[in-house]
């Protein structure tokens, strides 16, 4: 497999707070990682930080080779297209129904005509199971359905890798099972994730590799069943038998 | 017979400051043949001041009439070209005159000494003595200087009156007020005792209003000091002797006397003939027509130099950051009043031909937008940071993101705030008829001082401003209504 995301001495500062500390990782074609952590071990930073929504100040990321830093806007978001990223609040915008947020990115950046977009936005409805909600405008739809068309929106592009910013947290508890499933049906069509997740069921069944995160930097990473049933640093032992019931 | 305003004097010296044009041409005195050369002798009066100079209607047009317009005729056709008539407030006539806007001030103005020192006269043409107007039921008790004490005169702000009140009666207090119509109003509502004027022009006030009475106080007045003499740019002897000529000329014959006067007063007569409000819709139609040209027309340019500069300010570069705060400061920190006069005589002076309607959009324009700029910045902030990273991470560019995304989001948010500018705006588009500007604050002067009644013209205006500032406000709710999605 190809390595589709290099980190290299990856670092993130914010005035004196050191929140990312040289992190080298390499994120494979097709591979699902999830990574989780304590609360304010960088978890979220890092995983913005592989688009550059956050600007690393040491390191750097290269996307299928190409480094994301140092580049121009333009450059920048020719990058940022194929790479999907999914947020805690969902992020839609208020001022377009669900199939026009759905649309705008194709239209305006892939530059695809209107009856392309449309019907690939329907097709992209249909697999999130929102089909009759695409003149819906997103204040009218709950959370769940929210998170769900914003992961059709990031599809739409076609991308090469889906990130996904605790997709779950916001979400009222009854409403977490219908976006993991949208999740789980994606990693199973051969997506490459990057999930940052507190979903621990999720990432057992479904991730290929845990990166176990804390104070900034990946402390241990494995095959989930190993990671689950036996970590091996005496962070990830104390982070586990605090969550797991 | 009006003094030089202390707030024309810093006016002037700041533009002497920053333009020295004066002193340039001073040096080869080629005024006259410049009028000739253009063909138009333009003149600067303040038309509310009859019989000397006013407005009376003809055929549906209004024209400039009275004494001084009579005599700027003839000597417009002695030297052998047009006479075009710029109306101002008097206090503007002599920064017109130094910024070059007007060839010549005529407007019953008296050559005191101070004005000597910064204009050229021609010699007195006419002297009129000063009266006093007063309410008729006040006439038994107020005859002379010496009735009044303790009372409240008014007189026209900078005027020779306003000047004679506070010399030779001290125990008073002044009242003075730009407008000699607004004057009369005080009068007429109790707040003033009675206002100082010159003898023909309170003669036609009393003739037109049965309750008012013309007095001789008995001011005691330096003969040099009431005569009306016409003003040119310092040094422009050549206009100040042709004028002269024409003065000989109109004295030998009397031709104030025998014609000019008695054809002002026939004006005048025909005007309070027509005192009826009916009559006067067309001078308020074309105040609604100036004020909506002002108001669209900076509203767009308000809006469009607001979004700039409000992009300018969240500009993460320090430069157009910081010229559009320093902008937007500057003009909120001043008066429109004073930006309206700064652009009209101060840019004016450079570009000589710019016309007071432009100027007055452009310093309206210019001013709605750094109030706009603050409203449309307070949206874009308004929006959560989420909506930007989304747009980016689909790959979309700054510029997108704002226009499809940030932008129609913000302007939902800041529609009200944005629809109370333009209405303020409409109502503020009032300050220009200080420079000339025939807007419905301007017409409604002019029909007080054609039909010498006061309020009646100001409830129309308020109503005028009324209907637009309510029927913009009903449209902008309309719209608000369309975007409650966004």
């Amino acid at each position: 497999m190809p390595n589709l995301i290099e980190v290299q001495n990856l670092g993130k500062s914010f005035g004196d707070n050191e929140v990312l500390k040289d992190i080298n990782e390499v994120v494979k074609k097709g591979q699902v990682i999830c990574v989780i952590g304590p609360s304010g071990s960088g978890k979220s930073t890092f995983l913005r930080c592989l688009n550059v929504l956050e600007e690393p100040t040491a390191g750097k990321v290269l996307f299928e080779g190409n480094s994301l830093t140092g580049i121009s806007e333009n450059e920048l978001n020719n990058l940022r297209e194929k790479m999907g990223m999914v947020f805690q609040s969902f992020n839609l915008f208020p001022n377009m129904n669900v199939i026009e947020n759905i649309k705008l990115a194709p239209l305006r950046v892939k530059k695809l005509s209107d009856d392309e977009a449309t019907k690939q936005a329907q097709d992209l409805l249909e697999r999130v199971g929102l089909a009759d909600k695409a003149e819906q405008y997103p204040q009218s739809l709950s959370g769940g359905q929210q998170q769900r068309v914003a992961i059709a929106r990031a599809l739409a592009m076609n991308p090469e890798v889906m990130l996904f910013d605790e997709p779950t947290s916001a979400l009222d508890p009854e409403m977490v099972g219908e976006v993991l499933k949208v999740m789980k049906d994606l990693a199973e069509s051969g997506m490459t994730m990057v999930v940052v997740t507190h979903e621990m069921g999720f990432a057992k069944s479904v991730a290929d590799e845990i990166w176990f995160m804390a104070d900034g930097a990946i402390q241990e990473k494995g095959n989930p069943e190993t990671f689950f049933n036996a970590p091996k640093t005496e962070r990830a032992q104390d982070f586990l038998s605090k969550i797991l019931i | 017979m009006k003094k030089k305003s202390f707030f024309l004097v810093i006016i002037v010296f700041l533009l002497a400051l920053i333009i020295p044009v004066t002193h340039a041409k001073a040096a080869n005195d080629n005024y006259l043949q410049k009028v000739k050369d253009k063909g138009t002798l333009v003149v600067g009066t303040s038309a509310d001041y009859p019989p000397y100079e006013f407005t009376a209607k003809e055929n549906g047009k209004t024209k400039y009439v009275g004494l001084d317009i009579s005599l700027a005729e003839k000597f417009a056709k002695d030297i052998g070209v047009k006479l075009e008539v710029k109306n101002m407030n008097f206090d503007s006539l002599l920064v017109a005159l130094e910024t070059h806007k007007i060839d010549m001030v005529i407007a019953g103005m008296n050559p005191t000494p101070e004005r000597q020192k910064s204009v050229s006269f021609s010699k007195i043409y006419y002297t009129g003595d000063q009266y006093m107007l007063i309410n008729k039921k006040d006439a038994a008790h107020f005859r002379k200087i010496k009735d009044f004490k303790g009372k409240t005169i008014g007189a026209q702000t900078g005027s020779l009156q306003y000047s004679l009140v506070k010399q030779q009666m001290k125990g008073n207090d002044v009242k003075g007020l730009a407008k000699l119509n607004d004057l009369v109003i005080a009068l007429q509502s109790q707040k003033v005792n009675a206002v100082a004027m010159e003898e023909a022009t309170a003669k036609a006030f009393a003739e037109n209003n049965r309750n008012l009475k013309v007095i001789d106080p008995g001011f005691d007045i330096d003969a040099s000091q009431t005569g009306s003499a016409i003003g040119f740019s310092k040094g422009a002897d050549s206009l100040v002797n042709a004028a002269n000529k024409t003065i000989d000329e109109v004295k030998k014959d009397n031709l104030i006397n025998k014609e000019y006067i008695p054809a002002a007063a026939k004006n005048m007569t025909t005007n309070g003939k027509k005192n009826s409000m009916l009559n006067y819709w067309t001078y308020f139609a074309k105040g609604i027509e100036y004020t909506l040209i002002i108001t669209v027309v900076s509203v767009f340019f308000g809006f469009v130099l607001g979004t700039l500069f409000a992009l300018m300010r969240l500009s993460r570069n320090k430069l157009t950051h910081g010229l559009a705060v320093s902008y937007i400061e500057f003009v909120r920190g001043t008066p429109l009043m004073v930006q309206v006069m700064f652009v009209y005589f101060g840019i004016g002076a450079v570009i000589q031909s710019l016309p007071a309607l432009i100027a007055g959009i452009i310093a309206v324009s210019l001013n709605s937008a750094a109030y706009v700029a603050e409203v449309i910045r307070s949206g874009i902030e308004s929006i959560p940071a989420g909506q930007t990273e989304a747009s980016r991470s689909l790959g979309l560019s700054q510029k997108e993101t704002y226009r499809y995304i940030i932008i129609p989001q913000a302007l939902k948010n800041i529609w009200p705030a944005l629809g109370n500018e333009f209405v303020t705006l409409i109502k503020e588009s009032s300050i220009v008829s200080i420079i000339g500007v025939t807007d419905i604050m301007y017409q409604m002067q002019l029909v007080q001082s054609a039909t010498y009644k006061g309020v009646i013209p100001i409830f129309i205006a308020m109503i005028i401003y009324f209907i637009m500032t309510f029927g913009l406000s009903k449209v902008l709710g309309y719209f608000e209504g369309k975007m409650k999605h966004a």
